[in-house]
């Protein structure tokens, strides 16, 4: 774990670094796959960027509206540049409210719009296993088994390993699938959604740090599991369109590039 | 809907009969919250017990402070953010109460010196309870990676929000402690 990087009087937040390093990389990804696909990569990085400014600005709004009274006679507060005085909720709700806009202005394609996104989204879920890896946020269950690892006083599941291993094999399974077959649009972002919530319905159990309900229930398989059900019944209606159709034979030069 | 394959409903029913059979089957995991039952400084945890003694002499136990909330800062004079968090620390004493919220700070006093500690001190005007370390150990089991480092502990002792490194703003001091304060009533 590394969760802070002392550099002199400075303390670099290891994880809030990765996640940036994670948005970075997954905004590449995704614009190689714009370039593979004829989708215009500039307005996928404007669409990204008025996503992202909403949404941190959409994030310290939020925290401020939660606590209007810590702020009341500071009101200069708002701008102060602490990051935890963020709500990742308020925050992700913004951003999604903004690129919607933002796509409806520009006249984007919808499911052509979120399957560019796709690659973006998996390799970010990537980094965020390895920013929970480095924080010992979304820490693991405590298990006997002998992959376990020490963690916080306890022999636990290494669940930000598992969740690092999850999201990999699905930004590969995706990017094999994509590369071998052209799927009618709207099937990758909707099968990577499928997949994820898939697994996070299975990694959720070897969680330690889950809410509970009463009865045992934890609130994250069941939005997995809605999540899922919206996914896949969408995904049988998306599937029959266009039938996948195989690229021709010039295209392996193309899939060398990546996600 | 007429090219809708017909499989495809039962592969979606299975999958989500399968998920929906695990999440049936992992209520019966034992409670995956850590419950406050293990003393260690993390977010969940109780927060570990200590006793120091105070630059007035006063001897400090953590545990006595059960019943309120807690801000535990851990820092040292020779540390520029410790120095531009101070003042805001010292406002909360005027905003809550000492029956709710006890501020206590941790001097890393192995790293430091008592002189500079005494005119920070005064410099300041700090009221609230400044707490010798004078060999590390309590540093080292809230394994402090740098300084300033800040614990919000609840009224059960258990810690809901730990921030490595500063200077915190008073505004976000006051939203996570008036947070932890509404729990109380």
């Amino acid at each position: 774990m590394l969760p802070v990087l002392p550099l002199g009087p400075f303390v670099l937040q290891t994880p809030f670094l990765i996640l940036i390093a994670g948005v970075w990389l997954g905004l590449t990804a995704s614009e190689r796959y714009a370039h593979r696909h004829v989708y215009d990569a500039n307005r996928l990085s404007n669409l990204a960027l008025a996503s992202l400014v909403a949404g941190l600005l959409g994030a310290r709004l939020s925290f401020v509206a939660g606590h209007p009274a810590a702020f009341t006679g500071n009101l200069l507060s708002i701008l102060s540049p602490t990051p935890t005085m963020l709500d990742p909720l308020g925050g992700l709700f913004v951003g999604i409210l903004a690129a919607v806009i933002y796509a409806q202005r520009k006249k984007l394609p919808l499911w052509q719009t979120l399957d560019v996104l796709t690659p973006g989204l998996a390799v970010f879920f990537i980094a965020l296993g390895v920013a929970h890896l480095a924080s010992g946020e979304a820490f693991g269950a405590k298990t006997s088994l002998p992959w376990g690892i020490n963690l916080w006083g306890e022999t636990r599941h290494p669940s930000q390993i598992y969740e690092i291993l999850a999201a990999s094999a699905i930004a590969v399974v995706l990017y094999r699938l994509q590369a071998t077959i052209r799927w009618p649009a709207g099937v990758c972002f909707l099968g990577w959604t499928a997949l994820t919530a898939f697994m996070r319905i299975f990694l959720e159990a070897f969680r330690g740090d889950s809410l509970i309900w009463p009865g045992g229930l934890r609130p994250a398989q069941i939005v997995a599991w809605l999540i899922l059900v919206a996914a896949l019944t969408l995904l049988g209606k998306r599937w029959p369109e266009v039938p996948p159709v195989v690229p021709p034979v010039s295209a392996p030069t193309e899939i060398q590039e990546g996600l | 809907m007429d090219s809708y394959p017909r499989n495809w409903t039962w592969i979606t029913a299975g999958i989500l009969l399968l998920s929906a059979a695990w999440i049936g089957l992992t209520t019966a995991f034992a409670p995956a919250t850590t419950g406050g039952g293990v003393a260690f400084p993390r977010v969940g945890f109780t927060a570990p017990d200590f006793e120091l003694t105070g630059l007035d002499g006063k001897v400090v136990t953590l545990s006595d402070y059960r019943g309120k909330v807690v801000f535990l800062n851990f820092w040292a004079t020779w540390c520029p953010p410790c120095k531009a968090e101070m003042p805001a620390i010292q406002n909360l004493t005027l905003v809550y109460p000492p029956e709710q919220v006890a501020i206590l700070s941790v001097n890393a006093t192995n790293q430091d010196n008592l002189a500079d500690i005494q005119t920070f001190v005064a410099d300041y005007g700090l009221t609230f309870p400044i707490l010798l370390d004078l060999d590390g150990n309590v540093n080292r089991t809230y394994q402090v990676q740098a300084l300033p480092s800040s614990f919000f502990i609840d009224a059960e002792g258990q810690i809901q929000k730990v921030i490595y490194g500063g200077p915190l703003s008073e505004a976000m001091l006051r939203a996570e402690i008036s947070r932890l304060v509404e729990e109380l009533s």
